[in-house]
């Protein structure tokens, strides 16, 4: 076998993917991130820049249900993938999920900056946890930091989010 | 270096290591991207070429098959954790899985190849698969090669990343009766061990049958302690044999590390330390098994 490297190597890529439900298919520089290309290329600020190390978790979206560091996922490799960011989580009227309004009724964020982090991946958690023990919210809460709440709020905002979610079922 | 980079998707692990080896050293392999791109984020590292290997089948999926396990090396940490597999013929891995650092968000996307060809002295996975005695199968440009895991780390002309692909970890599931042991000593959840040890065990009445430890994060390599401590065998585990792990397990690494998990003279000293805790899990999980 020998690879033509000339038609191998490419100076864009094609992407396909969804993006908050919308299909998407954009031209981008090979080094785009997925934090680029939500926030500048598609203007999704709601996805924090923080870090850009992996440690923080305020770029955080879902792919595929999943969550994930955008800032460290090249976005030449979401081929085909389904990308939720914390704006993809409200319904058509604007209205917000039970886990955002346990955020806010329990004051869970402060600043909000660690938001995108801490709401999806307590989505990710409840969906297939209903009901998460306290070490199990801060297990799954390990990847995203907050400097306002000493944590203590959001953990309750999860197990309150759990009830609602639980009622509503 | 390059503020344009390319970007090529090959077809095959063949034409990966082909296409890699077409290329010069500016060119880097990307799946997960955790442990590339915060080089790349900080200016540590500008590739010149991507390599996407993402979607590359003969790198996916987890098989069982003539009482070995495979383990693609496109393995998510989250999928190590949860795979029926890997839960029942390797709980050591499933388990240590769950301690790699970065959260939900990293276990999803990180690979187990990207965590074994980092070769970073302080990652969780490589001391588990070593004390597995796991085998690793690399594609070369001369073709498939098959060697012990413990071998690849030692050498340096592995290739591994610039002109090779690691495609598979292949492992014998571990024995039913054996006990098993991850013991990570950190600050916080999530964070760097500044010592950890992988420990498995069997006994044969109250004494010890078979006895593997590996220490990582105390050296640039993991260290296999488990010919050191081979004496420890056909005996009962107690007070005694514990201190024995312990003063053996500090003597054995030859170089330490001196970083901000902590100075050489204390790493030597929680090399016997995490050493000593893994085996005495190991023996009380081998107990609670064969109860």
């Amino acid at each position: 076998m020998t690879t033509n490297m000339e038609e191998m190597l490419e100076d864009s890529v094609l992407l396909q993917c969804r993006v908050n439900n919308k299909p998407c298919e954009l031209e981008i520089a090979p080094g785009t991130t997925l934090l680029e290309l939500l926030r500048e290329e598609m203007r999704l600020t709601g996805t924090h820049m923080g870090c850009m190390t992996g440690h923080c978790g305020a770029c955080t979206v879902l792919i595929d249900g999943q969550v994930a560091k955008s800032c460290i996922t090249l976005a030449a490799t979401v081929q085909r993938k389904t990308i939720t960011t914390l704006e993809g989580l409200k319904d058509a009227e604007g209205k917000l999920t039970p886990i955002q309004q346990a955020f806010w009724d329990e004051a869970g964020l402060q600043c909000a900056f660690c938001a995108p982090g801490m709401v999806l991946t307590a989505t990710e958690l409840l969906k297939s946890n209903a009901e998460p023990t306290d070490d199990e919210i801060r297990t799954a809460m390990a990847g995203n930091l907050c400097r306002c709440t000493g944590y203590q709020s959001i953990v309750r905002a999860v197990r309150a989010a759990a009830r609602v979610m639980k009622q509503l079922k | 270096m390059s503020l344009h980079p390319q970007y090529a998707r090959p077809r095959s692990a063949a034409q990966a290591v082909e296409v890699l080896g077409n290329l010069g050293a500016g060119a880097v392999v990307i799946a997960g991207g955790q442990e590339l791109m915060p080089h790349v984020n900080y200016g540590r590292l500008m590739p010149t070429v991507y390599v996407d290997i993402a979607a590359l089948p003969e790198l996916a999926g987890i098989t069982e098959k003539d009482g070995e396990v495979a383990i693609g090396a496109l393995t998510v940490h989250r999928t190590l954790q949860r795979d029926a597999i890997v839960q029942r013929a390797l709980p050591l891995l499933a388990h240590a899985a769950a301690q790699v650092g970065g959260g939900w968000q990293v276990h999803n996307r990180g690979t187990v190849g990207g965590n074994l060809v980092a070769m970073h002295p302080l990652y969780d996975i490589a001391p588990v698969l070593l004390a597995l005695q796991a085998d690793v199968e690399i594609q070369a440009p001369e073709g498939v090669r098959r060697a012990a895991l413990g071998k690849i780390l030692a050498e340096t002309s592995h290739g591994l990343g610039t002109s090779s692909l690691l495609t598979r970890i292949l492992l014998k599931p571990m024995q039913p009766d054996a006990g098993w042991a991850y013991e990570k000593l950190k600050i916080t959840a999530g964070s760097y061990g500044s010592a950890n040890a992988a420990a498995v065990v069997s006994l044969t009445g109250n004494k010890l049958s078979t006895l593997r430890v590996v220490i990582g994060a105390v050296s640039e390599q993991p260290l296999d302690a488990s010919e050191a401590l081979h004496g420890l065998l056909g005996k009962p585990w107690d007070a005694v044999a514990g201190a024995r792990v312990e003063s053996l397990c500090s003597a054995s690494p030859k170089t330490l590390l001196d970083d901000q998990q902590g100075d050489a003279t204390w790493r030597r000293a929680m090399a016997g330390v995490v050493a000593r805790r893994a085996v005495q899990a190991a023996v009380a999980n081998a107990q609670r098994t064969n109860k």
